[in-house]
């Protein structure tokens, strides 16, 4: 097991956010994570990548325990995340931005040039790369931020909702990239809305809804679970389909 | 701006042959230790995005050990600059470490309120003069001791020291420190999930940037000759800093240039102007300035040129 | 006894600082954002007081309602000209917007009012009470008294009232409070009146027993900035505790080591806080 979440629970006062999640993901695997708005997603994504403590359980990252480490330990392990809401340096250059991530594994500027022009090219933003982040629409920050979280070689990544609000074509240049990732070894847990992303990409899919996983399986199986429908669209939808 | 930079070099280093005279070299020389204590509060506040409003500490530290120094052993005061430069680190430390774990805001509060506490402090210590201060040598022993009549010699050492600084500044905008600083600057939590080692990075450019403000201090007693309480670490020092530092540009090498080639003039001609009662709204423009520059250009005039003139001017750009 | 008389005098002036501190945290709280002109918010307090004593001869009702009502003004202008701005901006804009208007509003003080220091002419209080040997003057226990009965009362309205839980929904959470059709804005604006009124008033009741020039600000300011700590962060009830314990050691600092000390304990105090316990008293670790 690459990454493992153990029975974690995240509680801000009297909330408990997560409630007992569990999650195993091996090496090499895509992993889905689908549930309704507010179930808990990016919380539970906040505590695998240290960017929260969890109140109580474990986070497991290739044996090592990073509970209780910080958000930069947990990328300096390997671990790296998108933002749910892109968080990207908005008055600085596309460039250097991915040079942020890339210095993660150079310690001198012309390799981390190098390494970031690279991932630039792979990722399609070359022709921005002197442009401010600032001047990048929505779909331009997400696609940064996955450049510039690439750019730290990470043995994990946590998409949190990358690639939402994109045309059908950029869609599909999106998957195609993501599928590209995965071919360089990275292991993918991806939060996503849009099915198609899920069904195409994901091996495995996790269903989150209220704090913790109520479903577990294959992208076929999960879709037709009843007990999936009915969180995310409440039990009206049951009864359409199951009429003539 | 490739022919920029030697001319902007070759101006300085000419400048008190072009502008001859007292009158001039003292607006000169007023105008490199605003560029090297804005320089220094660079680092941190502009680069970092980690405001220090009270970095008079700094600047008092590095003020105060040089003529104290003479004071009590009679040295000369230059041997004291590096005690200066370990006190002021050993303040960084003690103010960042406990604050840069914590929200910005701890940190700002922080620097106000020992800024305020060492001047109270240092009024009441006999050893360092008190609320009297303490003076340098009348008249020089000998040459270390930089007790020169003219403000000529001043004027090259102070323009050297600028040169450490701004020279400082381009290699830490270079390196992965410098990425990091502005990458804490732009988001923080972003930077963290990059593997940024923020509460460090930090800690890093508060000390660098104490280093440097200690020296803008000693430069400053060195060559006036006196201190006190007051001038060492009033909190109009470090409004001096940060409004140079802001109006000019935050977080671009030139931008505490540009701001101390505003203000230093601006603020010869209000104290002319004014009279007497002149640095009172000399201060009171300064509290407007920073307001507007906040409210609407926090890039300072280095953004706004950025922004919205250059554009104008260059054709090229409007591609994008 | 005069060490009695010393906590007492020190309880009462923490009295005034807990309720002008009290506004800068409910501040804080809500929108994350130290104004770092609330002292100078407290120090024109004090002069609309000495205004309206002077030119109106009104009295200590008059005065304090003036105080209390000018400076709610003043905040919600400062809120919607300049704060409501910046909030969007960069920490570096958010910082130096507060910061240049304590100096504007400073300097300006010091230009119209001069730099030296006034008080206020004798008002109808006057006298000294005697209780079991603590001499008390009874205008600093009236202000006293007072400060904390409008703290209190401010915890109240925080608490009790449907216009409190909208201010305290939108601190909570923006998004959610605005789902549930409370207007951020609006409430932002009218926690920046209540908490320049508020500063406003308790300047007006220290300009009772104290008295001041345009300087007095950045102290009180400082002073604001180690009670939100000590008190923890957005937490009223907080405020209202540290205001007293800072009062009352300020008051025993200034005995025991002389008057000059009485802000260099408090100022390292602070420093100490933020080493030691940076969540002050109320805040969760």
């Amino acid at each position: 097991m690459l990454l493992s979440a153990q029975n974690v629970s995240k509680a801000f006062g009297s909330f408990l956010a997560v409630r007992g999640a569990d999650l195993a993901v091996a090496e090499g695997e895509i992993i889905g994570l689908i549930g309704p708005n507010g179930a808990g997603k990016s919380t539970f994504f906040n505590c695998l990548a240290g960017d929260t403590v969890p109140t109580t359980g474990r986070v497991l990252f290739d044996g090592v325990d990073l509970t209780r480490s910080s958000a930069e330990t947990h990328a300096r392990a390997g671990i790296g995340r998108t933002f749910q809401v892109p968080a990207t340096f908005e008055d600085m250059t596309v460039l250097d931005n991915v040079m942020v991530g890339a210095f993660l594994r150079h310690r001198h500027r012309a390799d981390a040039r190098e390494t970031a022009l690279r991932i630039i090219e792979m990722t399609g933003l070359a022709r921005q790369s002197a442009q401010r982040a600032r001047s990048l629409g929505t779909p331009g920050r997400k696609r940064l931020e996955i450049a510039r979280v690439l750019a730290t070689g990470p043995r994990l990544m946590l998409l949190d909702e990358a690639l939402a609000g994109l045309t059908p074509t950029e869609l599909q240049q999106a998957i195609a990239l993501v599928r590209r990732i995965h071919e360089l070894g990275v292991t993918l847990v991806i939060v996503e809305h849009i099915m198609e992303v899920i069904m195409t990409l994901a091996q495995r899919v996790l269903v989150f809804n209220q704090g913790h996983v109520i479903a577990h399986g294959k992208p076929r199986e999960i879709v037709a679970n009843e007990a999936v429908i009915e969180a995310y669209l409440g039990r009206g939808h049951r009864r359409r389909r199951e009429a003539p | 701006m490739r022919w920029g930079l030697p001319a902007l070099a070759a101006l300085l280093l000419f400048y008190p042959f072009i502008f001859t005279g007292p009158f001039y070299w003292d607006i000169g020389v007023a105008f490199l230790l605003a560029a090297i204590s804005a320089s220094a509060w660079n680092i941190v506040g502009g680069y970092a995005g980690q405001v220090s409003v009270g970095h008079s500490m700094f600047f008092g530290v590095g003020a105060y050990t040089p003529l104290l120094f003479y004071h009590l052993w009679g040295l000369p005061p230059v041997a004291g600059v590096p005690a200066g430069m370990l006190v002021s680190l050993g303040l960084a430390v003690a103010i960042g470490m406990p604050t840069f774990r914590l929200r910005g805001h701890y940190f700002s509060m922080a620097t106000i309120a020992v800024a305020e506490l060492i001047r109270i402090f240092v009024g009441t210590w006999e050893l360092v003069g008190a609320a009297i201060g303490l003076q340098g040598p009348a008249v020089g022993r000998a040459w270390w001791d930089l007790t020169f009549r003219s403000e000529l010699p001043y004027y090259y050492i102070f323009l050297a020291a600028l040169a450490v600084v701004l020279y400082t500044t381009f290699a830490v905008e270079r390196s992965r420190f410098g990425y990091y600083l502005r990458a804490i600057k732009a988001g923080e939590r972003a930077a963290r999930s990059l593997g940024v080692p923020v509460r460090e990075t930090k800690l890093k450019a508060l000390m660098l940037s104490a280093v440097f403000t200690s020296l803008a201090g000693s430069l400053y007693s060195i060559k006036t000759g006196f201190i006190d309480p007051e001038s060492g670490f009033g909190i109009l020092v470090s409004v001096q800093m940060v409004i140079v530092a802001a109006l000019g540009g935050a977080g671009a090498l030139f931008g505490p240039l540009i701001g101390a080639l505003i203000l230093v003039p601006l603020q010869t001609a209000t104290n002319t102007w004014f009279g007497g009662g002149g640095s009172g709204l000399t201060y009171i423009l300064y509290g407007g300035i920073i307001v507007v520059l906040a409210r609407f250009e926090p890039g300072g005039m280095h953004e706004w040129w950025q922004q919205r003139a250059a554009p104008f001017l260059t054709r090229r750009k409007h591609a994008a | 006894m005069l060490l009695a008389q010393v906590i007492v005098g020190g309880l009462l002036l923490g009295a005034i600082y807990a309720l002008f501190s009290s506004g800068l945290t409910l501040i804080w709280g809500m929108m994350n954002f130290i104004n770092f002109a609330h002292g100078e918010f407290v120090m024109l307090g004090m002069y609309v007081a000495l205004l309206v004593v002077v030119w109106l001869g009104g009295g200590p009702e008059a005065f304090g309602f003036a105080a209390a009502f000018a400076l709610f003004v003043l905040g919600v202008v400062v809120y919607l000209s300049l704060i409501r701005h910046v909030m969007r901006g960069p920490m570096l804009a958010q910082i130096l917007s507060t910061f240049g208007l304590a100096l504007l509003l400073r300097y300006t003080a010091f230009w119209i009012f001069s730099a030296n220091f006034v008080s206020l002419p004798q008002v109808s209080l006057s006298g000294t009470l005697n209780v079991a040997g603590i001499l008390m003057p009874v205008p600093q226990l009236v202000a006293g008294v007072a400060a904390i009965a409008l703290t209190f009362a401010l915890h109240l309205l925080l608490t009790r009232t449907t216009v409190g839980s909208q201010l305290l929904a939108v601190a909570e959470d923006r998004n959610a409070a605005m789902l549930m059709g409370i207007r951020p804005d609006r409430m932002q604006a009218l926690a920046w009146g209540l908490a320049a009124g508020s500063a406003g008033i308790a300047g007006a009741l220290m300009a009772v027993s104290y008295p001041w020039s345009p300087s007095v600000g950045e102290t009180f300011g400082l002073t604001a900035f180690v009670v939100v700590t000590l008190g923890g962060f957005g937490s009223v009830p907080g405020a209202m505790y540290a205001g007293l314990i800072i009062g009352l050691i300020q008051a025993l600092s200034a005995y025991w080591f002389g008057p000059i000390y009485k802000d260099i304990v408090v100022y390292a105090l602070f420093v100490a806080l933020l080493w030691l316990r940076p969540q002050g008293l109320m805040g969760k670790a």
